[in-house]
């Protein structure tokens, strides 16, 4: 589903992405662990078309996301780091104009029943989203990608600034969205969530992915150990 | 503590691209502005000077002739252009330059330039004096909008907060370094200006301590503007709004108000129609003595009156041509009639004054254009002493040659002539405006609002900032 | 996209409170504007009904006296005020020849303020000395008037401005413009739809409170369908140009403040300083000669032509040998030899006067040659001719009266040169002026207007995909 092939982004003399191959397939939830500047957000920015590839190419849904940018959005959801939604419209009516200019025409009781598939509580529907959390909003989020029947979900730090709880829920709605075959790519600081929800984990330093592993194969403390030791904190480690 | 966010604030505004791009254009423009208006300056009046003197020219070499020929003949008083208007051209488009002095009648100003151009016109012209009261308000805000809310969207406010600053101090240094740009582009135009003006030729009414003065009260302009920017971005919430709001009154204060006001002045108290006022004024010339009727009998009343003074029975007998003695006489009722309608003008006129000194109240660039216009003697109130020194001197021209007239020939001796050297016994007409002293009291209300506008922008600034 | 865009967007609008406010500012300045209109108007009509009032109350007294003469009775006037004599008819019994109002002249000022609406040409006067400008205070010309025209050329501009200056940067700002660009939408074709859509509203409702302004004071715009949908169009085209400028500024700039300032700065460059420019270059490029020195030669010539009289009427009557025909008595007076040396000063004169119409329309040309460059020009200019207050318009009064003028006087030249009387019979044939509208409508500016937009419309769609993304999506 989510395909980058030898994806590369130079900044002048500076490389932001360097050679990057990953493979996310349907049903599968990368998690791409790594510092600030270590490329996560420059590679969610490529696969949504916002920056161009200095060379190397990106796919979603087989589609080349450099030539058919309009195309693969039709596939994928995207949740920034913060999600901001019309801070005068409802609930409803942010998830009815998102989905609506996608292409998807909803009726009132589809717009709440996908409300309430992402979590939302039933009285916050009719709000406006001024009033919201993070967390709420993110479910608004989440409640577009399922309107929108999504086949890739990019994720940019979607756990930070959230609570134990909240972050908890999100990750079940993570889960879920898995179990109907949605291909998930995750940046994220946070190497516990990654590894409860993950099924694949990566880790990035200075535009290069480093090192890889199946969750299920890991602890989380190996986890960490790899991470440590991937951003040179030997000393530490050991 | 001053110095330190004067300097802070200075170096921001400095690193900022957009700051330097317009400052560059606002300079740039005042230099095209002061080069057109010295070149028009010396235009005009290179085309006064010969005017004046060709004319004079003219009227000297009448020849032989009836005075009374002569006065019909008439001459005219040109209005010259003076120093200042390089800074301010005021209403001179608008108004008249030339008033044609003839027998029997007040003439009005004629030959506006604005009635010779295209409607372009009526946009405004690219003048020293647009771009100081227009652009560099405009320029203030640009400056200074984001001046407090940019702090509090960068969220230094805090920061600064818990270093313990006291307002006052950090009020007066954003103040002096949104102040110090535009002192220095103003004075550096002035500065221009002045030199300009020091070294073009032909003319004694320059002084520097008008442009002084002027350059005085666009300060006083600017630094109210300042005040009411920095206190609308320290009370807004948003840069962006603080901008919308500033420029709200920008809009307002120089765009709006004046054209308001000019309506307004004009429904309450309008002129007449120039048909109107000339219908008037004969309706009431008719009631007294025409000089040309001997047989009205206002005529035969002044007759017996001075037959009666004299002691004679027979206009003959008069030591004086009854007939230029009645021409007088009948100038004078005339003079009368039109001093009563041109003195209803100047009641309007006053009254107007005072409607736009009332909206002065929402607008501090109404009293500033009325200061400056009057210190370039390019106000409405310089016409009116214009155009009452050309009827004064009218008067007595029309006495000389009246009097030449009676003096100089009997009763009915209508194919007298004068020598062709009595013309040159008329003084010319010579105009000084307004000394700077006179202007000033004249104009001490306008001082006064802006004064108040001032020190009130100033109080509720200080009195808002204690509680950023 | 474009039904969900105009479904949310009116919503965005009403919550926060957009609608309302322009509703009640547009209600304000519209209503403050044509209600000044209209009293200009009103006072220019009424002007004009009591200048001929006085005309009809002279006519009568002027008949009167003739029949008294006629019946050889005494009168008590003055003897060259005497009716009978045809050149008191011509300099004391003038007509009025005025200029009334267009229906629409309430909507711009335009000259009306600076000429007069009507004058009453004499006889003995010099045509080029008719005096056409107001009696007006020269601040109130200086300030200009809050006329619609006014309303819709500075400020609705300005309404616009505030309006959309930040269509796309505040989304980007608030963080929503990284979730509508994973849409699978143009990002240009999504600001060209809520510019669209707010031009929509906007424009909907400049033509209801308009509308309902002109109304409430009293004007049926519907009784000109013509001139009030030909207005309605010049504003909309005028509006259209301003929500492209906004089209391009969001797309190319960035940043909400910046917007704005870019935005403000055009303002500035199209509304104040091109036609200031424009005008400026106008009079250096073709100057008005001065009007002292043409003072000066008008001066000299008479007091030449003062000189000559008797050589000049002899002149005159051999040019004219069908003046003198039918006159037994030929007594020349003053007036013979004036009416003939005014007619050698004004032929003499004439070059020197068409000298100032030809720079006026060389300066006119060439403003129409560059006016494309500010649509702020193209907007006045085709309001004034609208309200019938242009230069144009003016200019034509001018030329009618002048023409009238000499219509008056050789009217009256056969009776002077004849010595015949005026009597009760020839009333009735004198001459009388009625003013033509001689501009047509023209929908040559709504044209320009609409290429400008379209122009901008076509950059922005065509020239923002080889930029594509560049700068708005770098960092949220």
């Amino acid at each position: 589903m989510i395909i980058t092939d030898n994806l590369t982004k130079k900044y002048g003399a500076h490389t932001a992405l360097d050679h990057l191959n990953l493979n996310v397939n349907a049903g599968e939830i990368y998690c791409l662990l790594g510092a600030n500047g270590a490329g996560k957000t420059t590679t969610i920015n490529l696969l949504l078309g916002f920056i161009e590839p200095t060379s190397g190419s990106a796919f979603i849904n087989q589609l080349n996301v450099k030539d058919d940018a309009k195309a693969t959005k039709r596939f994928l959801a995207y949740i920034p780091e913060n999600l901001m939604l019309y801070p005068n419209l409802t609930a409803v009516e942010n998830l009815d104009y998102f989905s609506g200019i996608a292409g998807k025409t909803l009726s009132k009781s589809d717009l709440k029943a996908f409300l309430e598939e992402a979590g939302l509580q039933a009285e916050a529907f009719q709000n406006r989203i001024a009033t919201f959390s993070k967390g709420m909003r993110q479910k608004v989020g989440i409640a577009i990608a399922l309107a929108k029947e999504a086949k890739v979900l990019l994720l940019d730090e979607p756990t930070s600034g959230l609570d134990p709880k909240a972050s908890n829920e999100f990750g079940l709605l993570l889960q879920q969205l898995r179990s109907k075959g949605v291909a998930t790519l995750m940046a994220t600081h946070d190497l516990f969530r990654a590894k409860e929800v993950g099924s694949h984990i990566g880790i990035m330093k200075d535009g290069q992915l480093k090192q890889q592993f199946v969750a299920e194969d890991i602890s989380l403390s190996e986890l960490e150990q790899a991470y440590l030791n991937t951003m040179d904190y030997k000393e530490l480690a050991s | 503590m001053i110095t330190k966010t004067f300097l802070k604030e200075t170096k921001e505004l400095l690193r900022e691209g957009r700051v330097r791009i317009t400052v560059i254009i606002v300079l740039m423009l005042l230099g095209v502005a002061v080069w057109i208006s010295a070149r028009q300056y010396q235009n005009v009046n290179a085309q006064y000077a010969m005017a004046k003197t060709a004319e004079r020219a003219i009227w000297d070499n009448q020849g032989e002739k009836n005075p009374h020929s002569a006065a019909h003949y008439g001459t005219y008083a040109f209005k010259p252009k003076y120093p200042l208007s390089l800074v301010d051209q005021g209403v001179d488009k608008y108004a008249g330059t030339s008033i044609f002095l003839e027998a029997h009648k007040r003439n009005e100003a004629q030959f506006s330039a604005a009635a010779d151009q295209t409607g372009l016109a009526r946009f405004g012209d690219l003048t020293p004096d647009f771009i100081l009261l227009f652009i560099i308000p405009l320029l203030i805000i640009l400056l200074g909008y984001n001046s407090f809310t940019k702090e509090r969207e960068m969220g230094t406010l805090t920061l600064l907060k818990s270093q313990g600053i006291s307002s006052w101090k950090w009020l007066m240094g954003k103040w002096i370094a949104l102040f110090f740009p535009i002192f220095i582009i103003t004075a550096l135009m002035f500065l221009v200006a002045g030199i300009v003006l020091n070294n073009l030729n032909d003319f004694g009414v320059f002084r520097w301590d008008s442009l002084l003065m002027m350059f005085v009260v666009y300060l006083g302009y600017y630094i109210i503007f300042i005040n009411i920017v920095l206190l609308i971005s320290s009370v807004t919430k948003k840069s962006g709004i603080s901008l919308v709001v500033s420029l709200s009154i920008w809009i307002l204060a120089c765009l709006a108000a004046p054209k308001a006001a000019s309506n307004i002045a004009e429904s309450k108290h309008p002129y007449p129609t120039r048909q109107e006022f000339a219908a008037n004024v004969l309706k009431d010339k008719k009631q007294g003595l025409d000089g040309h009727n001997p047989w009205s009998k206002e005529a035969k009343l002044l007759e017996t009156q001075v037959l009666q003074e004299y002691g004679v029975d027979s206009l003959h007998q008069l030591p004086f041509n009854f007939d230029g003695y009645r021409m007088q006489k009948g100038e004078e009722h005339e003079a009368e009639v039109y001093f009563k309608h041109y003195n209803y003008l100047k009641e309007q006129f006053t009254q107007q004054s005072k409607v736009y000194r009332g909206l002065a109240a929402i607008s501090p660039y109404l009293p500033t254009r009325f200061l400056s216009m009057a210190l370039a003697h390019t106000d409405y109130a310089t016409h009116w002493d214009f155009a009452d020194a050309a009827e004064a001197y009218r008067i007595n021209a029309q006495k000389f040659l009246n009097d030449n007239f009676a003096e100089n020939s009997s009763y009915g001796e209508w194919s007298y002539r004068a020598d062709a050297e009595t013309w040159k016994e008329l003084p010319a007409f010579d105009y000084d405006p307004p000394k700077l002293e006179s202007i000033l009291d004249q104009n001490a209300s306008n001082m006064g609002i802006l004064g108040v506008w001032l020190v009130a922008s100033f109080g509720i600034l200080l009195f808002t900032t204690k509680t950023v | 996209m474009l039904s969900y865009n105009f479904k949310y967007e009116l919503k965005l609008l009403l919550r926060s409170r957009w609608i309302q406010l322009l509703s009640v500012v547009l209600l304000l300045l519209f209503g403050f504007s044509a209600f000044n209109g209209m009293e200009k108007v009103e006072k220019r009509k009424n002007d004009i009904i009591a200048a001929k009032l006085e005309v009809e109350e002279n006519d009568k007294l002027m008949l009167q006296l003739l029949d008294s003469v006629e019946r050889g009775l005494a009168v008590s006037v003055p003897r060259w005020t005497i009716p009978s004599n045809p050149m008191a008819v011509g300099n004391y019994h003038p007509r009025v020849a005025a200029m009334e109002p267009q229906p629409m002249a309430f909507i711009a000022t335009g000259q009306a303020d600076l000429f007069t609406h009507y004058v009453k040409p004499t006889v003995s006067g010099d045509d080029f000395a008719l005096n056409f400008t107001e009696m007006t205070s020269p601040v109130q010309l200086l300030f200009g008037s809050f006329d619609l025209a006014f309303v819709i050329i500075y400020l609705l501009p300005l309404l616009i401005i505030a309006f959309s200056y930040n269509v796309l940067s505040a989304e980007k700002e608030s963080g929503s413009l990284r979730l509508l660009a994973a849409q699978p939408i143009g990002i240009q074709n999504w600001v060209l739809q809520k510019l669209g859509l707010r031009f929509f509203w906007l424009a909907i409702l400049v033509i209801t409170v308009l509308t309902v302004v002109l109304v409430v004071l009293g004007i049926n715009p519907f009784s000109e369908v013509a001139i009030y949908s030909g207005l309605l169009g010049l504003v909309l085209a005028y509006m259209l140009f301003w929500f492209a400028v906004a089209f391009l500024v969001n797309l190319w700039v960035g940043s909400s403040a910046k917007n704005a300032v870019a935005m403000l700065g055009l303002w500035v460059v199209f509304v104040l300083l091109v036609p200031s420019v424009l005008n400026q270059l106008g009079n250096t490029l073709y100057p008005m000669p001065s009007r002292s020195l043409m003072i000066n030669e008008m001066r000299s010539m008479k007091a030449e032509v003062t000189e000559k009289q008797d050589e000049i009427l002899d002149n005159f009557l051999r040019d004219h040998p069908e003046y003198a025909i039918n006159d037994t008595t030929q007594q020349r007076g003053f007036y013979h030899r004036y009416m003939a040396s005014q007619k050698l000063v004004k032929e003499e004169m004439a070059p020197l006067i068409s000298s100032y119409e030809e720079q006026l329309r060389n300066q006119q040309n060439w403003i129409g040659k560059f006016k494309w460059l500010s649509p702020a020009i193209i907007a006045q200019e085709s309001l004034n001719k609208m309200a019938g207050t242009a230069t144009e318009d003016y200019e034509g009064f001018r030329k009618q009266v002048v023409g009238f003028a000499g219509k008056w006087r050789e009217h009256l030249m056969p009776f002077l040169y004849n010595n015949q009387d005026f009597s009760q019979a020839d009333y009735d044939a004198l001459p009388r002026f009625t003013y033509q509208n001689e501009t047509e409508l023209q929908f040559g500016g709504l044209g320009i207007l609409l290429a400008l937009s379209l122009v901008l419309f076509a950059t922005g769609i065509f020239g923002y995909k080889k930029l594509s993304g560049a700068g708005i999506l770098d960092q949220a």
